[in-house]
């Protein structure tokens, strides 16, 4: 989990009739982006950037916690509260105390909070009356037992409580970028999606009511229609946004060295598919520090223990990307199996993935 | 009325003959993309007509029906893929179409039927990748539909989990083999395509993806 430091500026958390915490917040936002270019608006008075970076630039976490508290103290004329903890929930919850967590004490400091602090009142109750009144409490109970008793979104809760994820489901506003968007009076990226050069035909205009038809029939997301984003393999690439969505900044065809030639798989799962790849003598294949397979692989695996040969392989190729600041190194190696279907498998942290089926 | 009074001239016949509405059949077809233009009777999918697409899994259907897309799709037309799940949109770009005039409903669960008849009101082709089996009401259903619409429907299947109804034209794909070098560098498809009626069954060989991830004639 990142390690993050939360701004908390409770002048700017209450939406003023004027607009002027918009603004305020707005040019608080520019001017903490000029300290970090990872500043990240979550919702109105919170800001959370990710702590290394900056600490390196500046020299120590207590240099950027002066930094930051100076800028907000410049811009705004208001004190800010800063915490810094592992994961926005911790650091969020930090902040609020104004705490600075020590690397390695989020985990006791999360263990700690109240279990109102989840932000659902009912499971504080039910809590009490079970006797578990921390986070921590709540986070030994086994995860069947809680599916047995509560619904998915306390699941969730239990999740984050247990530390496998970060952040609440409701922390971070996720209008936040329009609205933004909107106080800065650029509204572009509110447009709907249009035909060539924003004309609309007969033939739009009919396409748009079959895919209201269906949007009232089966959910506003399960009409799409596919986007190009900037990236290098197939699967970082392709997006399939709802329809009617306002239209992300397409692929300007910038160069990205290493990007994964055509063909490209016809089929690239949103989720990938976890699968083994295993050598000759039966040993799980590895992708090496040099980028290199540790032996050829013989055999592919399915998660269903279906056996399947393989003829032919290409690769790995080998990507590095964002060793700034979330480092991520992934291998990919096209395959053939003896069936006649060629799979695009992925390698990261030392697992093998199904992304993508020639089919 | 005018033609048939007797103070005008006759036609000479070879400029009667080409003054006979050809141009009506013509625009009752749908175009046709690279290579299919050339391999398909009369360069075009009937629109109403059903069109059969069979592969085994893994053997290239997919980017089959998606590459009959191509050529409607670079004149503007709509079209709808109902059941594909994780389609590859960047595959789909590399083939030549435009994703803005694509509808995708990935999962429709239980109602693919009424999805696939709710678009076929909105688009000029539509892709569909139905469940396992198929009730023969609902294919009929569905292809009178189309027909009724002027839909080219195009329904995508294994060759043992047939569509219940005959299709006016089929592709089938009847081998598949990669070409390789230091990575896989084009498929080869033999497609055996039928067709009701005038047209005979042939066999064709078509690369697809090719190096730049197009379809083309081998």
């Amino acid at each position: 989990m990142v390690r993050l430091l939360v701004i908390w500026v409770d002048a700017l958390v209450l939406e003023a009739p004027d607009g002027s915490t918009w603004r305020d917040y707005l040019t608080l936002f520019e001017a903490l982006e000029l300290l970090c270019p990872f500043t990240e608006p979550v919702r109105l008075g919170l800001f959370a950037l990710p702590v290394r970076a900056p600490s390196r630039f500046f020299g120590g976490e207590d240099a950027v916690l002066k930094v930051v508290g100076q800028t907000v103290r410049d811009v705004t004329g208001h004190e800010a509260r800063l915490g810094v903890a592992d994961g926005l929930f911790c650091a969020e919850r930090a902040a609020r105390q104004g705490v600075v967590v020590a690397p390695g004490q989020s985990e006791a400091f999360r263990r700690a909070q109240p279990l109102s602090t989840l932000g659902r009142s009912d499971l504080a109750t039910t809590g009490r009356r079970l006797g578990l009144h921390t986070v921590g409490s709540f986070a030994d109970l086994s995860s069947a037992r809680v599916l047995e008793r509560f619904d998915a979104r306390i699941v969730v809760l239990h999740r984050v409580a247990r530390g496998e994820l970060g952040e609440l489901a409701g922390q971070r506003d996720a209008r936040m970028g329009e609205r933004l968007a909107r106080v800065r009076g650029d509204v572009r990226g509110t447009d709907v999606q249009q035909g060539f050069f924003g004309q609309r035909g007969a033939n739009d205009e009919r396409a748009a009511a079959a895919a209201h038809r269906i949007r009232r029939r089966l959910g506003a997301s399960e009409v799409c229609v596919g986007a190009l984003r900037a990236g290098r393999a197939p699967e970082d690439r392709a997006v399939l946004v709802p329809w009617g969505s306002p239209e992300s900044p397409p692929d300007r065809g910038a160069p990205w060295p290493g990007r994964l030639r055509a063909p490209v798989p016809a089929t690239t799962f949103a989720h990938p598919v976890a699968i083994e790849l295993r050598d000759a003598e039966d040993r799980s294949v590895r992708v090496g520090a040099r980028g290199l397979l540790s032996a050829a692989p013989v055999s592919l695996l399915f998660s269903a223990r279906t056996r399947r040969e393989v003829t032919w392989y290409a690769g790995p190729w080998l990507t590095l990307e964002r060793w700034w600041s979330a480092p991520r190194r992934r291998a990919h190696l096209q395959v053939v199996l003896a069936s006649g279907e060629a799979l695009l498998a992925v390698a990261e942290s030392s697992r093998w993935w199904l992304v993508g089926l020639y089919d | 009325m005018f033609a048939f009074s007797s103070n005008r001239p006759a036609l000479p016949p070879e400029l009667a003959a080409r003054l006979r509405p050809v141009a009506l059949a013509n625009s009752r077809r749908v175009p046709l993309g690279e290579p299919w233009g050339a391999l398909v009777p009369g360069g075009g999918l009937r629109r109403g007509s059903t069109v059969l697409v069979q592969a085994r899994a893994g053997w290239g259907g997919l980017s089959l029906a998606l590459s009959l897309l191509t050529g409607a799709s670079a004149r503007g037309h709509w079209s709808g893929v109902v059941g594909v799940e994780d389609p590859g949109v960047v595959a789909m770009a590399d083939l030549g179409l435009d994703l803005r005039r694509v509808l995708f409903v990935p999962r429709p669960y239980g109602a693919w039927a009424e999805s696939a008849a709710d678009l076929l009101d909105g688009v000029d082709l539509l892709v569909v990748r139905p469940p396992a089996r198929v009730a023969h009401a609902a294919a009929r259903r569905l292809s009178d539909r189309a027909r009724e619409r002027g839909v080219v429907l195009i329904v995508l299947g294994e060759p043992d989990a047939a569509w219940p109804l005959a299709g006016e034209l089929s592709f089938n794909v009847t081998r598949a083999q990669w070409s390789t070098s230091s990575r896989l560098d084009a498929r080869y498809l033999t497609v055996r395509i039928e067709g009701r009626g005038e047209t005979r069954s042939a066999e064709h060989i078509v690369m697809l993806p090719d190096r730049r991830g197009r379809a083309a004639a081998s």
